[in-house]
């Protein structure tokens, strides 16, 4: 990984990607793996809060850009396939 | 293969794909007795194991073997002393797996290994549960040959690996003849899609195996913590120190595990019986722990992993609890132990 030669994200930058994540998370019609998505990505985005070297922040930030096209892909082939019954967690008590 | 390997602690070159843990298991067992069968007529393992390896087992003395079933104590872990004793100039293979997956005890593996280095007999593991959930190092273990599963670890279905130590190197027969496929261990086309899969996966579980342990850890409190403190009566099944963090096996006094079950529709449990025969007798495990019978049947396996929520263990306490409390209510015989009478003291009579 040529981290050396890419600049640190800015703060902005870092702000856009957890939102995106954030909000892709919210498109899995699956519960586990939407709230799995949600709480990875606020710990993951939490841990790395205190990073100051460059490099080490143009890792992390590369590695949250790759998670969330996987996400993207996944909440798209899991609409495909959405099972009708939804999770007893998703239906609210009537 | 590589990714396989990274999270074992081994060369890629030892790794063999397989259509999952069950073939994993028979490859091990079956291959290795037979391969060496003019020398060597013993093997080891304890009554704990998956069904796989005891029918292998039951498979090689159907055909004249001799099988030693080391007996558990009352914490699921097997006796180190009494290992030694049964070790014989003719064992083949000692077999026992690291993590049970009805009580989720983690046997002392390292321990067993060194004995088998002592006595220089080949060590075989089932590690389906173990991988990516406890660290397993094949050179710390010692072991010679390790089934691993991929759905195990969030992988697709229906593909699995064996480890094959390679120095001092260990022999099987193949229990798939053909082309000559990974090694000429196991012939048949390699799936490529579920082998990704499974290094994928792999390879997630070595990144995210310590903060998937610090959670599920919680968790596990957070669901015997709050069963506890609404009922009493609860046992958990098995040593509370040597135990994977994901899996709890609870019995519930004075209650029946089948229709504790029925009522717990919402939850996907199992209960201690039926789970790996078609008939409702208590799980073999369990006897194998010395429970009694009327716990054994009341026994409930509660599994949690990486995408179970807080909230779901919260709804999980809330609803066991619920079910609990009504069937004892039923009870006429929590109404006895209620007012002091000592239930094995009871004649029962005949109708």
């Amino acid at each position: 990984m040529a981290a050396s030669g890419v600049a640190a994200p800015t703060r902005t930058e870092v702000l856009q990607l957890y939102r995106s994540l954030l909000r892709v998370a919210r498109q899995f019609c699956d519960y586990n793996i939407r709230e799995y998505s949600k709480r990875r990505t606020i710990d993951a985005f939490r841990d790395n809060k205190n990073l100051t070297d460059p490099s080490q922040l143009s890792a992390a930030f590369s590695d949250g850009k790759a998670q969330l096209e996987v996400a993207k892909r996944q909440a798209l082939v899991y609409s495909l396939y959405a099972p009708k019954v939804k999770s007893i967690m998703d239906i609210k008590p009537s | 293969r590589a990714q396989v390997a990274a999270l074992i602690g081994a060369s890629p070159k030892e790794i063999v794909f397989t259509s999952g843990a069950t073939e994993s298991n028979n490859i091990s067992i079956k291959g290795v007795m037979h391969f060496y069968k003019d020398k060597k007529r013993h093997v080891i393992t304890t009554q704990t194991e998956h069904k796989c390896v005891l029918d292998s087992c039951r498979h090689l003395q159907q055909e004249g073997f001799e099988v030693t079933y080391l007996p558990v104590g009352s914490d699921g872990l097997i006796d180190l002393d009494r290992l030694r004793k049964e070790i014989r100039p003719d064992t083949g293979l000692i077999s026992v797996m690291a993590v049970n997956n009805e009580i989720g005890v983690v046997q002392p593996v390292e321990a067993i290994g060194q004995i088998c280095k002592e006595f220089n007999v080949p060590f075989h593991t089932d590690a389906a549960q173990a991988l990516g959930k406890i660290k397993v190092d094949v050179e710390k273990w010692n072991v010679s040959l390790m089934s691993l599963s991929g759905h195990k670890i969030y992988g697709p279905k229906g593909v699995g690996a064996l480890y094959m130590r390679r120095r001092p190197r260990i022999r099987v027969e193949p229990q798939m003849n053909g082309g000559g496929q990974e090694r000429g261990i196991r012939s048949g086309t390699v799936p490529t899609p579920l082998v990704v899969g499974m290094g994928a996966a792999c390879e997630l579980a070595m990144k995210e195996m310590e903060y998937d342990e610090k959670r599920i850890k919680g968790l596990q409190e957070r669901l015997l913590n709050g069963i506890r403190e609404k009922i009493d009566g609860v046992l958990v099944n098995g040593s509370m120190d040597r135990r994977y963090v994901g899996n709890l096996n609870l019995s519930f006094a004075y209650v029946e595990g089948e229709s504790l079950l029925m009522g717990l529709k919402e939850v996907a449990v199992s209960s201690g019986s039926a789970c790996t025969s078609a008939s409702l007798e208590p799980s073999y495990v369990l006897r194998a722990l010395g429970v009694d019978e009327d716990m054994a049947h009341t026994s409930i396996r509660f599994g949690i992993g990486r995408f179970t929520t807080e909230e779901e263990i919260d709804r999980a306490v809330e609803l066991t609890v619920k079910q609990v409390e009504k069937l004892r209510e039923m009870s006429p015989l929590y109404e006895m132990v209620k007012e002091g009478i000592d239930i094995k003291q009871i004649q029962w009579a005949q109708h």
